[in-house]
């Protein structure tokens, strides 16, 4: 970012000789500014269009498909209705608690994309400790959803915030401990070197390196779910217990925020994930255009990020919610101890190999090749069993 | 230093909710998560249906117990059909007892499919409960082409049921069979085998079959404490049978017998026998009346009766006392939701708030069927 | 402390079930939905796809009402009022009134089921919903008709025998009490 912005001052962009950390300081907050509104924002809105098609397809329903070509400007109706709808703070509620607790909330979502590595020169700001930073502030939702919680003077809100601050703080040590392995074979908390360290192959991922980090990036995953409210641990807002939990006593435009929040934060999971394990904005050096590679870049950065949010959508539409004593166990007898063994595993793997292992990317790539061909294969069973009629066509 | 005044928490599941099944309210007194008791108050479905047959007579009675237990309208219609012919003396022709089983069958399917379907809404799987309506509207399809309504079907009458299969019927609903029993499968491999779903559900609101015994419960909730009582079988009616069929009970294998996972898999259990039962009940189908000839001022003889029929819910018993008059002097439903009710006020302490709605999605309580 | 065995077993379980579970779905994703996409993305109009014993909102043909009043009778919510009185002049029944209402029909079907001619039958109709409650009685008897009187024969009055046909179709698919026919068919 800071090679893009020497090279637009360079090139008289802005008069002859101007004070160039004032410029470079307006346009950082410019662009800052155009990403959230112009990528964040909708793209917060629009997963809410392609979760509602995704999750009918897969309950043999068709979704919104009335508003808009293919109902694609559902998300905008629906955001003007919420908007539009009357603000309401109870009385007896702690008003200035009550009120700042979206903000937080949406600060926790706005913030990691000051980190997010789009391409090889699409970076807002590449720190050089991009993914701790990244971690610490996603946990800003702990302090939000427990303020909204107890601000909203009501014992199911309570209940949904309390459960909240439990299971985010509890699923912040796998999360944290997930992403020892990659530090441990990359030396480097930075997101860009963490990505530059892997290829564009998925032998060269991450992902595929030893099998320590297969688990650690499923056990990053599942965590980074837990801290996203996304079931399987939706506890907080499990809708048929606790109406909306910690969010129940808001409407219009604040439940917006705690929705656009969620929804926002599968993208910024995704691009973990993506940076971490799946070798971020790699591609193949096809052309010696700065420009079309970077757009390349961005194009292979997306899908692998959009892939992820799918799947969080197809796991949400699959399995049911786990109960606060499970969410428990699950966190402190499993996910920990595993996470350990990772750590342990990839720092004695590092010793042995530092400069990877790549017999063992392509024999894990071959592993997961096979995974993919057996659930195919469980598919088709299962749509051959059924007498219902096949259809791939999506927009019906 | 003292230690730390902590008091119990008051909780209202209010009558306006998004999981419990029907208009119920619990106030449930809880320790944070866990609970110590949960009192249930219900009363807010009463529609006075039982003082409404001293009004509108025999015939005009039938549309209402539709509304009994709206998901099981087929049984409730037959157990006053049961009710008035046993007490003025009425044979059912043979044909007529079969339709009625083949309805009653397919109504036992569609009220245990939206059963399990809302079991998993309520542990949090939205998928398979809209998996379940499909099929549950698959046999409104069928239903709606024998009786013409999907939900009240007012199929029964007094001496038999109103319409015969239509021409063609028996076909589509043998298709109907083949194509639900491997979906049957699949949802199983969907959601009752799923880790978490069995984590959730197993060793939650244990009955013992002496404590079931004790408060009465009926129908599935019996069944999964292992006492093996169905009505079908044990005082057998209609045309019950000639047909081959078994009565699954709880094995307690995925935790203690008669916790919320036996319930549950007792319900697929018997979804798969009903289908059977219809297989057989298609094939065996006689020929001839469906209907015995009432007259049609029906003016049974003075005195009382009283039947049992297993429903969705369990044992159902209707109890009619007739005055001599063509308007019967008074009607009573006994059903196995009711007492469920009972029951969860003793087993809710000690488990923890997510529980209390599995147990009652377990219990399979229908709210019209409790406050009538 | 569980042992390591059932800690290996419940992990091997968790994962071989999800991932059955996400094959199940993975495999709903590609059929076809089941929803009917009404009302205007249709090929046929519902109500034309709704059996013929489909109950409806009532209706009455006023040309084979024979004034009986077994309907009104037959109601247990006492929906519908008709007036039949005896004309002075002609002797015959001359229907006043019968009005319908349609908010308070539960649509059970015993008032068709005691129709001698089919006269009140249901129609595939469902779509009732209006702006004000009036609009829902049905008045059928504009101006006052004669009652339908049946003929010893088949009907001859053309415009009377296809109105009666139906009715008498529509009344073939209830079961004769005692009767040995199974079912009838549905009219052309």
């Amino acid at each position: 970012m800071q090679t893009l912005i020497q090279n637009l001052i360079a090139s008289g962009l802005f008069g002859k000789n101007p004070p160039s950390e004032l410029v470079a300081a307006i346009v950082v907050f410019v662009m800052s500014a155009l990403v959230f509104v112009a990528v964040a924002l909708p793209f917060a809105g629009i997963v809410t269009w392609v979760e509602r098609r995704v999750w009918a397809r897969i309950q043999s329903r068709v979704g919104p498909n009335r508003v808009g070509p293919q109902g694609f400007l559902q998300w905008l109706a629906d955001g003007v209705k919420v908007v539009c709808k009357e603000d309401i703070v109870p009385d007896d509620a702690d008003a200035r608690l009550f009120k700042l607790a979206p903000y937080l909330v949406m600060l926790a979502f706005i913030l990691p994309w000051a980190v997010m590595p789009f391409s090889s020169s699409l970076i807002l700001a590449d720190m050089n400790v991009g993914i701790l930073y990244m971690t610490a502030v996603t946990a800003l939702t702990v302090v939000g959803v427990l303020m909204a919680g107890w601000a909203s003077n009501n014992k199911w809100s309570l209940i949904g915030g309390v459960r909240s601050a439990a299971q985010i703080v509890s699923y912040e040590i796998p999360a944290g401990l997930s992403i020892f392995p990659v530090v441990l074979m990359t030396g480097t908390l930075s997101m860009q070197g963490i990505i530059r360290a892997q290829g564009w192959a998925p032998q060269h991922w991450f992902l595929f390196a030893n099998p320590f980090t297969f688990v650690a990036a499923n056990i990053l995953y599942m965590s980074s779910l837990a801290e996203a409210n996304r079931t399987p641990f939706d506890l907080p807002e499990a809708e048929s217990e606790l109406v909306a939990g910690f969010a129940t006593e808001y409407s219009g435009w604040r439940y917006g925020c705690f929705s656009m929040a969620e929804w926002g934060n599968l993208f910024v999971i995704g691009a973990i994930i993506t940076t971490l394990f799946l070798g971020g904005w790699q591609f193949p050096h096809v052309t010696n255009n700065v420009v079309a590679m970077n757009v390349l870049e961005v194009i292979a950065f997306l899908v692998k990020v959009l892939f992820l949010v799918f799947v969080s959508m197809w796991i949400r539409a699959t399995l049911p919610r786990v109960r606060i004593d499970q969410l428990m166990t699950a966190c402190w007898k499993y996910f920990v101890p595993i996470s350990f063994v990772d750590m342990i595993g990839t720092a004695v793997w590092v010793t042995i190999w530092p400069e990877g292992n790549a017999a063992m990317g392509y024999i894990m790539f071959a592993g997961a090749i096979v995974l993919g061909a057996i659930f195919i294969q469980r598919v088709i069973y299962y749509l051959r069993r059924s007498r219902m009629e096949v259809y791939f066509n999506p927009t019906i | 230093m003292s230690t730390l005044r902590t008091e119990e928490m008051t909780l209202n599941m209010g009558p306006q909710h998004p999981s419990t099944h029907g208009v119920l309210r619990f106030v449930v007194r809880a320790d944070g998560e866990v609970m110590r008791e949960a009192i249930p108050d219900v009363g807010y479905l009463h529609r006075s249906i039982e003082k409404i047959a001293e009004k509108v007579g025999y015939r005009g009675f039938m549309p209402y117990t539709d509304r009994v237990d709206y998901v099981c309208a087929m049984f409730t219609n037959q157990g006053w059909g049961m009710a008035c012919e046993k007490i003025a003396g009425i044979e059912v022709p043979k044909r007529g007892e079969y339709c009625r089983v083949i309805a009653a069958e397919f109504n036992r399917i569609a009220s245990h499919l939206l059963s399990v379907g809302a079991m998993a809404m309520d542990i949090g799987a939205m998928t398979p409960f809209a998996h379940v309506i499909r099929e549950r509207e698959m046999i409104n399809d069928l239903i709606e082409e024998l009786c013409g309504a999907r939900l009240t079907f007012n199929y029964m009458r007094i001496g038999g049921v109103a319409w015969d299969l239509p021409p063609g019927w028996r076909e589509k609903a043998l298709a109907y069979l083949d194509h639900f029993d491997p979906i049957l499968e699949e949802y199983n491999a969907l959601i009752s085998w799923n880790k978490i779903y069995i984590e959730r559900l197993a060793n939650v609101g244990v009955i013992t079959p002496a404590e079931a015994i004790n408060y009465n419960l009926v129908g599935p909730n019996l069944r999964a404490c292992g006492i093996k009582w169905d009505i079908r079988k044990d005082i057998p009616y209609s045309v019950y049978p000639e047909f081959e069929f078994e009565v699954p009970v709880g094995t307690g294998q995925w935790g203690k017998l008669g916790d919320s996972m036996d319930r549950y898999v007792v319900r697929i259990r018997e979804m798969a026998e009903s289908s059977k039962i219809l297989r057989q009940a298609l094939e065996k189908i006689p020929p001839g009346a469906v209907l015995a000839k009432v007259v049609r001022n029906f003016k049974p003889p003075a005195g009382e009766c009283q039947i049992r029929l297993e429903s969705g819910r369990g044992d159902m018993g209707w109890y009619l006392v007739s005055d001599g008059t063509g308007y019967p002097w008074r009607v009573h439903v006994r059903t196995g939701s009711f007492a469920a009710m009972g029951i969860i006020q003793k087993l809710s302490a000690g488990l923890m708030i997510a529980d209390l709605v599995t147990l009652i999605a377990s219990l399979d309580v229908i709210a019209p069927e409790i406050d009538r | 402390m569980i042992a390591v065995s059932e800690y290996v077993h419940n992990i091997k379980d968790t994962v071989s079930t999800i991932f059955e579970g996400m094959a199940v779905t993975a495999s709903h994703f590609m059929r076809k939905p089941y929803t009917v996409q009404y009302p205007d993305r249709m090929p046929v109009r519902v109500q034309d796809t709704l059996p013929f014993r489909y109950r409806g909102i009532l209706e009455v043909d006023l040309e084979i009402c024979t004034g009986c009043l077994a309907c009104e009778r037959a109601c247990p919510i006492d929906c519908i009022v008709i007036v039949a009185d005896k004309d002075q002049q002609t002797r015959q029944l001359l229907l006043s009134q019968f009005d319908i209402d349609i908010a308070k029909c539960m649509y059970c079907g015993l008032c068709s089921e005691a129709c001698p001619t089919g006269s009140i039958h249901h129609t595939t109709e469902f779509e009732g919903a209006d702006y004000s409650l009036e609009s829902l009685i049905r008045r059928f008897v504009q101006d006052p008709v004669m009652a339908y009187k049946a003929k010893k024969g088949p009907e001859t009055d053309p415009r009377i025998a296809p109105i009666l046909n139906r009715g008498m179709a529509y009344l073939d698919q209830w079961a004769q009490p005692g009767g040995e026919k199974p079912g009838g068919e549905e009219p052309a």
